[in-house]
């Protein structure tokens, strides 16, 4: 019996998807055993939130999804809460205040907005299924707009545009008219210059760095400079599992959090970006493929602002770490050294899990 | 919108999204192929450059010895306290930090601000140099407060007879901007790595190349934060030569106190072999002042000082020769089958031009009467000269002059030497845009007029009086253990023997009773001389007076002589500024070196 009770929670697990999650969180440890120097042992505590994160997923994924529909203004709320909480009493750290420490664990609220703004859109759009107008999109915004204020001001760059991401890909795909996405992009470009203002002094060098890191290398464009120096160093094939003289000699800053990538290109080589980036887009690929399936408005909005959270803090992060975008601090899903982002990003694949395995939920 | 127009838009906008999602990655995976692919080996380079550093060890800069191997320039062990220019300080912190333990003075402050603007630095640079060792076990005990100061042992130059060499042996200082350009012109900055010093003058900047040596330099693998993580190569430095001088510091020392605070320049040398014994240029300057920058306070005072310290007369002091250039202009008669003794004129006290023109006083008014060219060098007798000047012509008293080394470099081995100037029609006319006249002729005769010498030329050309054929180049680098080529090359003068005895014999009878300088005669040994008074103030009409003359107007003193007459082992050259008489100044100081010398190799 209790086989049968294991078989039939593994029932919900999509192969495919399971499958490329493995091969990733592997490659993903393998590559933080080379890149931790610290004193805290941070593989065996990623272990440990690879181990939380994997019971999340098989427990979402065997929730019924009518459940997690009641529950999303719930986890929004908390998530509020948490952001208002972290704001006054939160702990500061590299100059950004984000952390909330609950005893045992430290928690970033942040990542749990990644998970809370799809669902809270998905859920807001399916109660206006049948009366969805322009009046519904703006109050979508004003959802976005309140986490996405107090995560902008922690500050943290990369998480809020990383949820603003996943927002904008659910409005949109609710049938935003076309013509607001063209005023919208005209409105971003003319207030760019007061964006530009609002931003923080290290936000702005940062984004200056990008145009010629080399002009500043020891100061904002040090990180850049050394994780370029990791990949291209790293060549066609890697320097080979620890061998990293920019992660072994310390050169590459954060090499287990937002830098982990870098050390992996570096170990092995553009061969190895090729090979693991192909599990990506095969992941990508396969969660599309389930949204596509999807039969109510909730799980197909929500599944799909979960895939772009995830997927643009892919990019973010790959972009960051080759000089394509600005240092902004974001980790690579499933890859990168942290707990509360392995966890939610996890636990996210496990509702999207359930919302296609049990696909008619809404209906009764 | 409705449910099923809903659908139709998702499914739609969800093919743009992740179709943007695939192009994004795709442009990510171009990007890390042409990092990783194509700009491979110039990040494989920027890597390496990362960890790897190259340490150099700067050489140990060599000793300076005299001739008797007494040490001229050494290195002394010092500890500093030193602080890394490249951060910044905070120099009150600092001060009232180490109040107790060694203080530092502003004008320290001053000096560290002032290298660090103006100078080189390899490494760190010195706020406190020379601690004492009770300052150096207090810094250690409390070092742990102070992790930006570190205290560094270091060898530092140190001239140990002070200003006694101060000319010849030059000093040190800090490499500067100018120092580095020059370095780089002649590619040997690469040489300079890890060293912060360089030879300013003397033979410190003549030598510098062989003194200093070449940095060696350590290998090694670091860590970001700049900690060695091991080393891979080591290459130890080659040191700096040794350089053993001619000079003779004891002689040196003689001769400067012989100077009693007047200011001239003293050249001593063995004629038989160019070698210099004495190089003396006064006033001088403490060499240890400039070894780690001179401070602004002792840098002002010896450069604003009238009587320039700085200057080395001996090679950059330029004099009228005065009478001393009449035992050359007496050989150039006699080259020229001219005043061959016995030939004998009158002399009346003055020479009137053939045309009547213009008449030139001799300096003893009543005249020498009967004087053959003998007797004209031992009384310094102007009729003599001026007539025969007249007959010679400009030119060929000239070349005989060229030939004994005037209006040319000795070759001296010192940077910077003045040529003087042997003045001529065509000098004129370039450079004063006049006409030449026969009485300029006429006072160049008695070393008047334009022509310039140093006192190292004087000395040379004595030197080759003294020894004739067997003459060698001045030089200031002891040829012992390895002969040094350069020296050898003998001078291009095959003068007659017979000729040259005439102007030996006027030299001895300087000295001998009657001549301008018998007060130099002794028991000991012979003295050949020749005195020489330059005019500094030109007397239109007026009678000179030495004793109505303020200081820097009167003339100078000037004085060649070698000895012993008949084995000649030293010859001099002396000019003392404003000395007046030739004999009565430079003539003692002349007798102490004679005196010190002959008498000690006796």
């Amino acid at each position: 019996m209790i086989i049968n009770n294991l078989k039939n929670l593994g029932s919900k697990i999509d192969q495919t998807i399971f499958a490329c999650l493995m091969v990733i969180l592997v490659v993903g440890l393998v590559t933080l055993y080379s890149a931790d120097h610290s004193q805290t042992n941070e593989f065996i505590s990623q272990v440990a939130n690879i181990t939380l994160g994997l019971i999340g997923l098989f427990v979402m994924s065997n929730t019924k999804p009518k459940i997690i529909f009641t529950y999303t203004p719930f986890i929004f709320i908390a998530g509020l809460i948490l952001l208002i909480w972290v704001k006054f009493f939160g702990l500061e750290s590299n100059g950004a205040q984000r952390w909330i420490d609950i005893g045992i664990l430290k928690f970033q609220p942040s990542e749990l907005m990644k998970l809370a703004i799809p669902l809270t859109l998905a859920w807001f759009y399916q109660n206006n299924e049948n009366n969805i107008t322009v009046q519904s999109h703006v109050i979508a915004s004003i959802i976005l707009g309140i986490p996405f204020y107090l995560i902008l001001t922690q500050p943290d760059l990369g998480t809020a545009l990383m949820i603003s991401f996943s927002a904008f890909a659910i409005i949109f795909s609710a049938g935003l008219a076309r013509k607001f996405i063209i005023s919208s992009s005209l409105l971003l470009l003319i207030s760019s210059p007061f964006l530009w203002h609002s931003l923080e002094k290290y936000q702005q060098s940062r984004i200056l760095n990008l145009l010629d890191p080399f002009q500043d290398a020891l100061g904002a464009g040090y990180q850049t400079i050394q994780s370029l120096i990791a990949l291209g160093s790293g060549g066609l094939i890697g320097k080979g599992w620890m061998n990293s003289t920019q992660t072994q000699l310390n050169f590459l800053p954060e090499a287990t959090t937002d830098f982990i990538f870098a050390v992996y290109s570096e170990e092995f080589g553009f061969i190895g970006v090729l090979a693991i980036l192909s599990v990506y887009i095969i992941f990508l690929l396969r969660l599309s493929f389930m949204t596509s399936r999807m039969q109510d408005t909730f799980s197909r909005l929500a599944t799909l602002g979960l895939i772009v959270s995830i997927f643009s803090g892919v990019l973010v992060n790959l972009g960051m770490i080759s000089g394509l975008l600005p240092i902004v601090g974001a980790p690579l899903p499933f890859f990168s050294y942290g707990g509360t982002s392995m966890v939610v990003s996890l636990v996210s694949i496990g509702i999207i899990m359930s919302l296609y395995s049990h696909k008619s939920l809404i209906a009764n | 919108m409705q449910k099923n127009q809903l659908r139709f838009v998702f499914t739609k906008r969800l093919g743009i999204i992740v179709g943007i999602l695939l192009i994004l990655l795709t442009i990510v995976i171009l990007k890390f192929f042409f990092l990783q692919v194509i700009q491979h080996n110039y990040f494989q380079q920027k890597a390496t450059n990362n960890s790897i550093k190259l340490i150099p060890i700067a050489p140990a800069r060599g000793l300076i010895l005299d001739r008797h191997n007494k040490i001229l320039a050494e290195n002394k062990l010092v500890y500093n306290l030193e602080l890394d220019p490249t951060i910044k300080h905070d120099f009150e912190a600092i001060q009232k930090h180490l109040k107790s333990i060694a203080p530092i003075e502003d004008a320290d402050v001053a000096q560290y601000r002032k290298i660090t603007k103006e100078n080189y630095y390899s490494s760190t640079v010195p706020i406190k140099s020379n601690l004492s060792q009770r300052e150096v076990a207090s810094f250690l005990a409390r070092q742990y407060l102070m992790e930006n100061i570190t205290l560094v042992a270091r060898l530092e130059r140190f001239y140990p007879f002070n200003e006694y060499g101060s000319h010849v042996v030059g000093y040190i200082n800090r490499i500067n901007k100018e120092d580095i350009k020059e370095l780089q012109r002649k590619k040997k900055f690469s040489l300079y790595k890890g060293t912060d010093h360089i030879g300013k003058t003397g033979v410190e900047q003549m030598f510098q190349d062989s003194i200093h040596g070449a940095p060696g330099f350590k290998k090694i693998e670091v860590d970001a934060k700049g900690r060695v993580i091991r080393t891979i190569e080591v290459q130890d430095p080659k040191h700096g030569d040794n350089l053993q001088l001619t000079i003779d510091i004891d002689l040196q020392k003689i001769a400067v106190e012989a100077f009693q605070g007047e200011k001239g320049a003293l050249i001593a040398m063995d004629p038989n072999n160019g070698e210099i014994l004495a190089y003396v240029s006064q006033p001088d300057f403490n060499p240890n002042l400039f070894v780690n920058g001179i401070d602004h306070k002792n840098w002002g005072r010896l450069n604003n000082d009238k009587s320039k310290p700085m200057l080395d007369r001996v090679i950059r002091g330029i004099y009228p020769p005065g009478s001393t250039l009449k035992p050359f202009i007496a050989l150039a008669a006699l080259e020229n089958n001219l005043r061959k003794p016995p030939y004998t004129i009158f002399d009346p006290g003055y020479f009137t031009m053939p045309n009547g023109s213009k008449t030139f006083r001799d300096w003893k008014r009543e005249g020498h009467g009967e004087v053959d060219l003998i007797k004209a060098i031992a009384v310094s007798c102007d009729t003599f000269f001026y007539g025969l000047g007249l007959e010679l012509g400009i030119v060929k008293m000239n070349n005989t002059l060229r030939a004994f080394g005037f209006g040319e470099q000795t070759g001296v081995d010192m940077l910077n030497e003045k040529k003087g100037l042997l003045a001529d029609e065509e000098w004129k006319k370039n450079n004063r845009g006049k006409r030449w006249f026969a009485g300029e002729t006429v006072i160049t005769a008695i070393g008047q007029g334009y022509t310039q010498v140093t006192p190292i030329q004087l000395a040379h050309a004595t030197a080759k009086i003294a020894v004739a054929n067997k003459y060698k180049t001045p030089h200031l680098r002891l040829n012992k253990s390895s002969p040094l080529q350069e020296y050898d090359v003998m001078s291009d003068m095959p003068r007659h023997d017979d000729l040259m005895q005439f102007i030996k014999k006027g030299m001895e009878d300087v000295t001998a009773p009657g001549g301008t300088a018998a007060f130099l005669a002794n028991n000991h040994y012979k003295i050949a001389a020749k005195t020489g008074t330059a005019q500094v103030f030109g007397l239109k009409g007026g009678e000179y007076i030495e004793e109505d003359l303020p200081d820097h107007l009167k003339d100078h003193a000037l004085l060649i002589a070698y000895a012993p007459a008949n084995k000649p082992q030293l010859a001099i050259a002396i000019v003392v500024e404003h000395g007046g008489n030739g004999g009565s100044t430079a003539g003692p100081i002349a007798k102490k070196v004679f005196d010190y010398y002959l008498q000690k190799s006796q």
